[in-house]
């Protein structure tokens, strides 16, 4: 039903003229028709290379070509980089444009959408948008992950491919030199982090190697997998889980958390883990590999595996490869963190649009596969070609000096527009390391379903505000305290417990558990 | 007080046209005075006038939104449709165990900061005046002044970085006499000192100006005076410079307690970590992660409210006990 007409347009049919076709024909408006954007994200605070708004994506310019609808930037607070206030701006201008877009736009969306401030696209995507339902209809549960507490979805998502975020990374030169494989499970783990540490693997004769180590202090708490707790449902971390029994719960209120929480302490105590990675910060990773201290961390795949071409001529033999996940002390293999399926990001309609049916046909391109190409891998014929059936990156995007992410953000591809990832992208340029260790990880089944989110009603928006901010900082608090060894978690518990539920921990569970049966069921 | 109450009750006609005569003879000369005066003064109006223009749209007009305080706050809906909720804000804030603590930790560390802080920079200026080679002072003095000119952020690097427990200087030091490493940035009763340590070190230095230029007032005739008498250079100090710059002094010290609430948050953002939230987090840090983070622009508005309020009874108070003791004040 639909291939045909869409043939046709790429035949470069002119005959646009009976509206009952239109649904599934390029252009999508017979004259040109200018929509206004927000498009605040990281890379580029306004719709225009690295943000510069006097200047089209290439991207834009083959877009406006095939669906004759022009965007025409409008983004509020250009200045700053922090999107929140860029969208807080925007909203309190009240001069929406017609199409909202960037990184982070769920909570507000969902929050003013019911308000009226954007539109509601359950219907529009129904009878408008056939790609984007198709996708819907293949990844069940999404759809529901994002909407509001009314049931209705207020945007369309950047929906990022691919399973694996962070990996297990060790120094396996070291392991080959003090004759060890790699740990299997806990105890062969502790043995090999106390090697680590007493042994001198990088042969310096000093005792300054640092076994455990992590860029963000959080990934100091992953460990605590390995005694069978949890520390996040998500990639955000402290984030609250769905437990096997369907129901929502949190990881720093379980027995389990008590206890790794107790040998993860004693690691800590034993110079297992590194001393100061409270205050050592991002830049930790750089350091301790590149000063040939670091042994074994957890980082994301990619630019992990980086580090053996670039530390190369610095550490003869330098050798940080991926190795699965030990056997916790259940003999579980778990794998907690992963790339979650749907993000924040994207793109809204406003009450500001005048036209909404073009406006969702137009989202509804970005999923047809050749919205779905141009969004990931440029301009055919520019920055990629089609080889065998497959999308392949010229050599001058894989061999340039620039990431391709950033080339491609520079083209208008990989920008936080809705649409969906396709990780033959980043297949392509990964390193040989990680696409063995992905391999690796794929051989089992590690990871874990993800705690999406929540779309709260206002009174449990009221309850969540007014309760969970000081429990997550009570919580912090005395999770670093027994860490750090200033407080005993096995003595602290009860009272750490008790005053939790004197806080309101109850509460924000109960209006967790039914803002996520109302959502999910 | 009956005086005029006496001679109103004489005849009122008559006091009418007395003080008619009276009041627009001299209302005339004064309306013609202010035109004299602005015509001849206008250029000190003129570079007035950013300041004020400064006040009215950075200070005055957002006072506008001080409102959201009392009201359940939506970015969309704006300030003006958002309903009126009384003082919800308020009770949440103080049955909020946390909000108190910060409440506490502020005016601790503010204490601290006036006791060790206050005085150091008059008696930088103190000790600046007294030395004799120039060039020696120029180079101390640009020594002292630099940290001020530094961005928080390095600074907080430059900190981390001295106190850590592998290769920071402090920890070095203490090895040398035998003390174990202490990871003092994760201690909650280190906290206090190392950050009322690092703002003096950072601002002693420029806040030294204000009195150096002070001291730099100071009549030339009363050192010559007492020089004849014989005093010694600390007599001279005791008995000439401090007096003669107290006003100054006072002054200081009655904007500092008005600010004494508003410690510099963005330090204390950049060192503190949960393991030391317990003394470090303050008012504006826990305004910054329970507002500002969680997008509760309504709370975090009272909060602030409430530290205006305080800091405005702070200085009223200081400037009432100053007006009365010592005849120095700001109005």
């Amino acid at each position: 039903m639909r291939k045909l007409p869409l043939a046709l347009a790429i035949l470069g049919t002119t005959a646009m003229t009976a509206p009952a076709f239109a649904d599934d024909h390029l252009p999508i408006v017979d004259k040109p028709l200018e929509l206004t954007i927000h498009m605040h994200w990281p890379r580029a605070q306004g719709y225009g290379p690295g943000g510069d708004t006097t200047k089209l994506y290439p991207v834009e310019e083959v877009a406006r070509e095939r669906t004759n609808i022009h965007l025409i930037d409008k983004t509020s607070g250009r200045n700053t980089k922090d999107n929140n206030e860029a969208m807080n701006l925007l909203l309190a201008t009240g001069d929406l444009p017609d199409i909202v877009g960037g990184n982070r736009i769920q909570q507000p969306v969902n929050q003013y959408g019911p308000e009226g401030a954007f539109l509601p696209l359950n219907d529009l995507v129904d009878e408008h948008a056939p790609n984007i339902k198709k996708f819907w209809e293949e990844h069940p549960g999404l759809k529901e992950a994002i909407s509001a507490y009314d049931g209705n979805y207020y945007y369309i998502p950047y929906l990022p491919d691919g399973k694996y975020g962070r990996a297990w990374f060790i120094r396996q030169d070291w392991l080959d030199k003090l004759g060890l494989k790699q740990p299997d499970n806990i105890d062969e783990l502790y043995d090999v982090l106390v090697a680590f540490r007493d042994q001198d693997p990088n042969g310096n004769g000093k005792k300054d190697e640092v076994p455990y180590f992590a860029r963000d202090w959080e990934e100091v708490l992953r460990p605590l997998t390995f005694w069978d707790a949890r520390t996040s449902g998500s990639d955000t971390y402290h984030d609250f889980y769905v437990t096997d029994e369907g129901k929502i719960a949190h990881p720093y209120a379980q027995d389990a958390y008590r206890d790794g929480m107790a040998n993860l302490a004693k690691w800590y105590a034993e110079g297992l883990i590194d001393a100061e990675v409270f205050t050592r910060g991002s830049s930790s990773r750089d350091y301790l590999l590149g000063e040939n201290l670091g042994g074994l961390t957890h980082d994301w795949f990619a630019s992990t595996s980086g580090y053996n071409a670039a530390l190369a001529e610095k550490i003869p033999g330098f050798n940080f490869i991926p190795f699965l996940p030990p056997k916790s002390a259940k003999g579980v293999r778990m794998e907690e963190h992963r790339r979650i399926p749907i993000k924040p990001d994207g793109w809204a309609i406003s009450y500001n649009n005048k036209h909404v049916v073009e406006t969702i046909k137009y989202f509804d391109y970005w999923f047809s596969e050749e919205g779905s190409l141009l969004s990931n891998f440029g301009v055919e014929g520019k920055t990629w070609n089609m080889v065998n059936g497959e999308p392949i990156f010229t050599d001058e995007v894989l061999k340039s000096e620039t990431p391709v992410n950033s080339q491609m953000y520079l083209e208008g591809a990989q920008i936080y527009r809705g649409y969906p990832q396709d990780y033959r992208y980043e297949w392509q340029w990964t390193a040989e390391e990680a696409r063995k260790g992905i391999e690796l990880y794929d051989t089992e089944d590690l990871l874990v379903d993800q705690f999406l989110g929540v779309a709260f009603n206002k009174d449990e928006q009221a309850v969540y505000d007014k309760y969970w901010p000081s429990i997550q900082t009570y919580m912090l608090e005395r999770q670093q305290a027994w860490v750090l060894g200033t407080g005993d978690v096995q003595a602290d518990w009860a009272d750490y417990m008790n005053a939790l539920e004197k806080m309101g921990y109850s509460q924000v569970i109960e209006v967790m558990n039914s803002a996520y049966q109302r959502q999910y069921n | 007080m009956s005086g005029p109450v006496e001679k109103a009750g004489t005849s009122s006609a008559e006091m009418a046209v007395a003080a008619q005569g009276r009041v627009l003879a001299p209302k005339r000369s004064k309306l013609d005075r202010l035109v004299g005066h602005l015509r001849r003064e206008w250029q000190l109006y003129v570079m007035l006038l950013p300041t004020i223009i400064w006040l009215l749209v950075f200070l005055y007009k957002p006072m506008y939104g001080l409102q959201i305080a009392f009201k359940d706050y939506s970015v969309f809906r704006g300030i003006a449709n958002s309903p009126w909720i009384g003082f919800e804000h308020f009770e949440t804030l103080f049955g909020n165990e946390q909000f108190l603590r910060a409440l506490k930790n502020t005016i601790y560390i503010s204490m601290l900061s006036l006791v060790f802080g206050f005085p150091m920079p008059i008696l930088l200026a103190l000790m600046f005046n007294e030395i004799l080679n120039q060039w020696f002072k120029k180079t101390a003095q640009t020594i002292v002044y630099l940290p001020h000119f530094i961005s928080s952020v390095i600074i907080a690097g430059i900190v981390i970085t001295a106190f850590s427990p592998s290769a920071g200087i402090v920890n070095t030091v203490l090895g040398w006499f035998g003390y174990d490493s202490v990871y003092f940035l994760t201690k909650p009763e280190w906290f206090r000192p190392i950050f009322v340590g690092t703002s003096i070190w950072q601002e002693a230095g420029f806040q030294s100006i204000v009195y150096l230029a002070a001291i730099a007032g100071v009549s030339p005739t009363l050192y010559e005076s007492a020089v004849v008498d014989g005093a010694s250079r600390w007599q001279m100090m005791w008995k000439i410079t401090i007096p003669s710059i107290m006003p100054t002094i006072i002054i200081m010290l009655i904007i500092r307690i008005g600010n004494m609430l508003e410690v510099s948050f963005e330090m204390i953002i950049l060192l503190y970590q949960p393991a030391t939230y317990q003394t470090a987090d303050v008012v504006n840090t826990f305004i910054y992660r329970q507002g500002i983070q969680g997008g509760q622009y309504d709370l975090a508005g009272a909060a602030g409210l409430f530290n205006a309020v305080v800091a405005f009874v702070l200085v009223m108070t200081a400037n009432t006990i100053s007006k009365r003791y010592s005849r120095t004040s700001l109005w």
